[in-house]
């Protein structure tokens, strides 16, 4: 790995507990875990557990991290992953049944945010009915903007596989959005 | 770069050049631009599913959820606040100027009065047990 990781300087003052660095690494990273975990569960409660146990393991390990190894971004993503598989793997009903918190448009008419909130709603379910590997691979590369490469060494496969997946998961959600006023001059 | 490329980086990454693989992107673009009617044919199809995904937005982490992950952090303990160092001095020196006060008063009263301050003069401490007694002890 060439270039230097940005996260580095910070997580080494989180490992000397510095506070400031703390509340710093939350506001950069919390989001981010947030959203990745929400949308691979379809559940905000969920992902808000495993947004607090990431860090409860980013805490334990900011003392030890070494840079070059991994970017701290990449590593952190192999966290909350695997705590979305988890709970993933001990689920018996369909993740679509809770409806996540969707950011509200503070701006626009009730008709636009009603809109907005509809086609929120039908993207959100759509992704939810995707096999999980493709949805991991479309949230990974698409919403997380983790390159092909990164995103195939998190998900274990190789830049090919994960093509076909993205490619897959990109059909099955237009499949799925035609039913739903999917055109090509919407939303 | 080749058409069967072309449309495999579009199908699995979309319609946004940014997204595309680095070391490619480039040699796309350029196949992009001398193909413009074929591209844009692929580009359009891609680029409304883009828009679609791209509205599915996630609120953001409210104000006392962050304040809770902050407060799972081990914090170090900070140095005692200075504030306190500054009140044990200035007890110091209250202690100090009522010492100073009071010895300036004894001495301005000795000067106005021409008489040092009285004291007892048989003050019991200078009696003991052992004086002024008339017990006769000759009958033992």
């Amino acid at each position: 790995m060439s270039e230097r990781d940005p996260d580095a300087e910070l997580v080494a003052r989180v490992g000397e507990q510095d506070p400031a660095a703390v509340r710093t690494l939350v506001s950069r990273k919390l989001p981010r875990l947030l959203a990745l975990a929400t949308r691979m569960l379809g559940d905000r409660m969920e992902a808000e557990d495993v947004a607090q146990e990431a860090f409860v393991r980013i805490w334990k390990q900011a003392p030890h991290w070494k840079e070059g190894e991994a970017r701290f971004d990449t590593w952190i993503h192999r966290v909350a992953l695997n705590l979305c598989y988890d709970r993933l793997r001990g689920r018996r009903e369909d993740p679509v049944a809770e409806l996540p918190e969707e950011a509200a448009d503070p701006q626009g008419s009730p008709d636009m945010q009603l809109e907005a909130r509809v086609r929120d709603e039908r993207v959100r379910t759509a992704l939810a009915a995707l096999p999980v590997r493709q949805r991991e691979a479309l949230v990974l590369n698409y919403y997380q903007e983790l390159s092909n490469i990164e995103a195939a060494a998190l998900m274990g496969i190789t830049v090919d596989a994960l093509e076909s997946l993205l490619a897959r998961a990109r059909r099955s959600l237009r499949a799925q959005l035609a039913g739903s006023g999917f055109s090509k001059d919407m939303p | 770069m080749t058409p069967e490329r072309f449309r495999t980086i579009v199908d699995a990454y979309g319609a946004d050049p940014r997204r595309w693989p680095e070391k490619e992107r480039v040699a796309a673009e350029d196949w992009a631009d001398l193909h413009r009617i074929e591209a844009d044919a692929v580009l359009a199809e891609s680029a409304s599913l883009d828009a679609w995904l791209t509205s599915h937005t996630i609120a953001p982490p409210e104000r006392s959820f962050v304040d809770r992950i902050v407060a799972t952090a081990p914090v170090r303990h900070r140095p005692k606040p200075r504030t306190r160092l500054w009140w044990q001095g200035a007890a110091f020196a209250g202690i100090g100027l009522a010492g100073g006060l009071a010895g300036a008063f004894a001495v301005s009263f000795f000067v106005l009065t021409g008489t040092p301050p009285q004291v007892h003069e048989a003050s019991s401490y200078l009696t003991s047990s052992f004086g002024g007694s008339s017990a006769d002890w000759s009958g033992e």
